[in-house]
């Protein structure tokens, strides 16, 4: 089969490789009708994920037609129509049990390399680095999905792919964002990021209840789609005006806004000033993992005894952490990659009522063919790109 | 002087033990079975005679990183039914394939039966 | 492991630049022990010429962006060489080795650095926008500027 594999720093390119097989019983293989490039795959062209290897075959936004099962595998046959969740969660265990499936503690066969890193495993993921079991990913023409009894969603009617292929990722991750910020109406949201991540987290924001939604970002375009589509208030260009944390005071009467949702990560694009540049030598000399220019501004910007939600993807470790301001401002930070499974179902009843049309944040669908170029145009956000979608 | 190791299943004590004794999993040392707190399930404590010298540290046999396996080997039989297996690694968890990935793509006909799947 | 072995991008070695030009061109004769002498004027030479073809280079630190990043590593290449040979080609090697050891010292590293440094750059564009924009399925334009709102306000509030 053809499949879209990393092969350096900022290279992809799609070969052909072998189809994918049933290695357990609770698997399923599913033939890809529509996949997505991710912002935090990004970090893996960009070269600051560790433990990649030549001939990875990356993405992990993906949806199908099951086409096997394993013998283990009641609740599908071949022929459904799925949505496959990014995290890949057992059930069984304490952590799938309470709901936080992006912590699996069984799902990561490389448990004992990302205890390294981060003190403890956490769940595997299709297509993302060694460090999170060196499963393959989805953006390829077919793709093997363990504890398919508990990840993928059925999808039974007849809503076009573009409106259901977010509830793998980003919808669920940008709802999470917005949940986390403990929305009971009237607040004032600022996102950091407009990006399709951002964009699910503001248009989130505002069907949780929020009565503002600040929208930050340097790129124009993807301010107009946060006003335009998700439904922000206002926003925020900081090329314009660098000092985020003072033009949110005044947004908010200068109190700062109620919760802040960093929708960024570790490749934080915030040129001002000397921490800056020196954010950017340290990582690319690899003294500093991640730039956290973003999440720095969301702390400081936060009113006191506020929420910040950081959704954005970090790998590492960043200087210079606001300690002080976290700690005498009362502020509660809430984490995470998302647990996906516990979203699927009441998002999809979302869709499905017209709440939400996820579609809006797609701005190119091209074959899988070009993956390369698409990888290119979303990194260098060239022809006004917000998100890629790639028909194998 | 020796060294330890402890995981969690999420199963009841009598469970475990049982499950412990019939699939009786290669780890050289003392096994101690605690209930954990709360709703959490049943703790194995493990404590090795410690052994591997730098050699063998390098080569990922040292007889804590593979008892450490072993035990979450266990876990996953015990919790899930199967072993995970990734194509990166195939076999499932193992110290070896910490250092030697294959890459991230699925296997040929010819590597399944190598990698215990079939 | 399989880690990129070029961590140095655009910026870093604009940073590595122009301190080591700054640095050539002021301290390094007084440290190296070779103030007043003809390697003092060589390195200085050097260490100004790299300063200033570095500032007109296109990549992130430079002032007016003329001169192409792979140009401006491949003078810095021959810059180290030419460095490296000087000593030999005036014949002032033979006074000994502290006419000759820092050029050729300069040179490896400067060589070395080189080998830890990525040449596409980050700045580098490298995809085909028209061939994007020709399998595109999609209008961009048109999906961010015409259309209503996608989400219906409040609509998961509880």
């Amino acid at each position: 089969m053809r499949a879209n594999v990393w092969s350096g720093r900022n290279t992809v390119q799609v070969e052909n490789v072998p189809d994918p097989k049933i290695l357990n019983d609770r698997d399923a293989i599913v033939k890809i009708t529509s996949t997505a490039i991710c912002g935090s795959d990004l970090h893996l062209y960009d070269g600051y994920i560790p433990t990649m290897h030549k001939g990875d075959i990356l993405g992990h936004e993906f949806m199908g037609e099951v086409v096997e099962t394993g013998r283990g595998v009641s609740n599908l046959s071949v022929g459904d129509r799925v949505v496959v969740p990014f995290p890949i969660a057992c059930g069984n265990c304490w952590a799938c049990q309470h709901e936080l499936y992006s912590v699996c503690e069984n799902s990561n066969p490389n448990w004992g390399m990302a205890e390294k890193a981060f003190g403890h495993g956490t769940a595997g993921i299709f297509g993302y680095s060694h460090l999170t079991g060196g499963y393959a990913g989805g953006q390829a023409e077919f793709a093997r999905v363990p504890y398919a009894d508990v990840g993928p969603i059925k999808i039974e009617d007849d809503l076009p792919d573009e409106q259901v292929l977010f509830l793998s990722d980003i919808f669920p991750t940008g709802y999470m964002g917005a949940e986390m910020c403990d929305i009971k109406g009237g607040e004032v949201i600022a996102v950091f990021g407009a990006g399709p991540v951002g964009q699910f987290a503001i248009a989130s924001a505002v069907m949780l209840g929020a009565e503002q939604v600040i929208a930050i970002d340097q790129y124009d375009y993807r301010l107009q789609m946060a006003v335009n589509k998700a439904g922000a208030t206002a926003t925020i260009n900081f090329q314009e005006d660098a000092d985020i944390v003072e033009q949110l005071k005044e947004m908010t009467g200068g109190r700062g806004p109620d919760a802040v949702i960093d929708a960024v990560g570790m490749e934080s694009w915030h040129g001002h000033g000397a921490i800056a540049v020196m954010d950017r030598v340290k990582q690319a000399a690899r003294l500093e993992s991640d730039r956290g220019l973003a999440l720095r501004d969301a702390i400081l910007a936060c009113r006191p005894g506020g929420i910040v939600s950081v959704i954005g993807v970090y790998g590492g470790l960043m200087d210079k952490f606001p300690t002080g301001a976290f700690m005498n401002k009362g502020l509660t930070i809430r984490t995470g990659q998302c647990h996906v499974q516990k979203y699927l179902r009441p998002l999809y009843e979302h869709v499905k009522n017209g709440d939400i049309d996820p579609s809006f944040v797609i701005t190119h669908r091209l074959p899988l063919g070009e993956a390369s170029n698409g990888y290119e145009t979303f990194k260098h956000k060239q022809d006004e790109c917000v998100k890629v979608v790639l028909k194998p | 002087m020796s060294d330890k190791a402890a995981i969690t299943i999420n199963l009841p004590r009598e469970e475990v033990q049982q499950r412990w004794t019939s699939s009786a999993p290669e780890i050289d040392g003392d096994v101690t079975f605690k209930d954990a707190p709360g709703d959490r399930g049943t703790e194995i404590h493990v404590a090795l005679g410690s052994g591997g010298g730098p050699i063998d540290k390098l080569r990922g046999t040292v007889p804590l990183a593979k008892a450490k396996d072993q035990l979450r080997r266990f876990k996953q039989q015990v919790e899930t039914g199967e072993i995970p297996r990734s194509e990166g690694t195939p076999e499932g968890e193992s110290v070896g394939r910490k250092f030697k990935q294959r890459p991230a793509q699925p296997l040929e006909e010819s590597e399944l039966e190598k990698a215990g799947v079939r | 492991m399989p880690f990129p072995p070029r961590p140095v991008d655009t910026t870093l070695h604009g940073v590595v630049d122009y301190t080591a030009g700054a640095t050539l061109l002021s301290v390094f004769p007084m440290l190296a022990g070779i103030e007043g002498t003809r390697s003092a004027a060589q390195i200085r030479t050097a260490g100004a010429i790299h300063a200033g073809y570095s500032a007109l280079t296109d990549y992130p630190l430079g002032v007016v962006k003329a001169i192409p990043y792979k140009v401006h590593l491949a003078l810095d290449a021959l810059g180290a060489v030419a460095l490296a040979a000087t000593p030999f080609v005036t014949g002032q090697f033979r006074k000994g080795p502290r006419h000759w050891v820092p050029h050729v010292a300069l040179a490896l590293l400067e060589l070395s650095s080189l080998a830890v440094t990525d040449p596409t750059g980050y700045g580098d564009y490298h995809g085909d926008v028209d061939a994007v924009r020709r399998a595109n399925a999609e209008d961009p334009h048109r999906k961010i500027y015409n259309g209503t709102a996608a989400v219906r306000p409040a609509a998961a509030a509880t």
